[in-house]
């Protein structure tokens, strides 16, 4: 998944700025407090947008979590990287906690499911790297029931792999798989609609 | 999966406004005489109270908590709140 381009409060902030900011954040200054939530809101509003739709309804609270997180957490920034790709960090795992959590309470599909699925006929991971049918492949998650479209993100965005997604969720690998085909199978039938 | 989106100036807002507090219960606030002194522009009534014969514990606590701006800026969208030098007032996307 390509990054989420720089606003332009973030534009021109080097790491320098980063860190100063940082240290006055974390001697109680409101002021870059302020400047702190100004500065970097809409990169993770958007990161976590992208990756919950449909479910717009808990971007707000996930992406405040983010920064009660990064609060807790800012005495370790050490600027290695930029404060924006901490914070993304930080959003990573809080949307990977979501998807956890959804696939964990999801049904787990019966044996022989994946088994009766036609062959993909669509490549997904081309699609989601080609930006012309970005907007058509966000429309059909968003029809797609929540867990579906949760697998499908979590596997073909976030690269991750069915074995990481079986750990993280308790699942089986094999159950994941069966879910994914299922998932998949009804991207297909949508995207060919 | 790439769109860029600005958040909402009331979620912003209602970050700031957290953050204030968590920050609050973690000890006292960086006083205004001191944020003013780096160079940090204050609003009128951050203003009034930095400029008041007080001691400086008297200009440590959020302010913002008792003030209208706030309870504008976390439940309308772009509050018609104006004053310089107020946070909820850099928040909003106009």
């Amino acid at each position: 998944m390509s990054s989420v381009p720089l606003s332009a409060r973030e534009s021109g902030r080097s790491v320098d700025d980063d860190v100063a900011l940082v240290a006055a954040v974390l001697q109680r200054d409101r002021k870059a407090t302020a400047e702190f939530v100004n500065a970097y809101t809409d990169a993770v509003y958007s990161f976590i947008r992208c990756r919950l739709s449909p479910r717009r309804d808990l971007v707000d609270d996930l992406v405040q979590e983010v920064f009660i997180a990064a609060w807790e957490n800012l005495s370790s920034f050490r600027g290695v990287s930029p404060l924006r790709a901490w914070l993304l960090g930080i959003a990573r795992h809080k949307v990977e906690d979501y998807y956890r959590r959804l696939l964990q309470s999801a049904q787990p599909l019966e044996p022989g499911v994946a088994e009766e699925l036609p062959a993909d006929e669509i490549d997904l991971e081309a699609i989601a790297d080609r930006e012309r049918t970005e907007q058509r492949a966000r429309q059909v998650l968003e029809e797609l029931p929540e867990h579906y479209s949760v697998a499908l993100q979590w596997r073909y965005w976030e690269k991750r792999s069915t074995r990481r997604m079986a750990e993280a969720t308790g699942r089986s690998e094999k159950g994941i798989e069966r879910l994914l085909a299922r998932a998949r199978e009804q991207f297909r039938r949508r995207w060919l609609a | 999966m790439s769109e860029d989106f600005r958040a909402p100036s009331r979620l912003k807002s209602r970050i700031y406004s957290a953050l204030l507090e968590r920050q609050r219960n973690d000890g006292p606030l960086l006083s205004l005489s001191e944020v003013k002194a780096r160079g940090k522009r204050l609003c009128v009534f951050e203003e009034l109270v930095q400029i008041a014969p007080l001691g400086e514990t008297a200009k440590q606590p959020n302010f913002c908590r008792v003030c209208h701006a706030r309870i504008l800026a976390e439940n309308i969208e772009n509050a018609p709140i104006y004053w310089p030098g107020c946070p909820y007032v850099q928040f909003q996307n106009r």
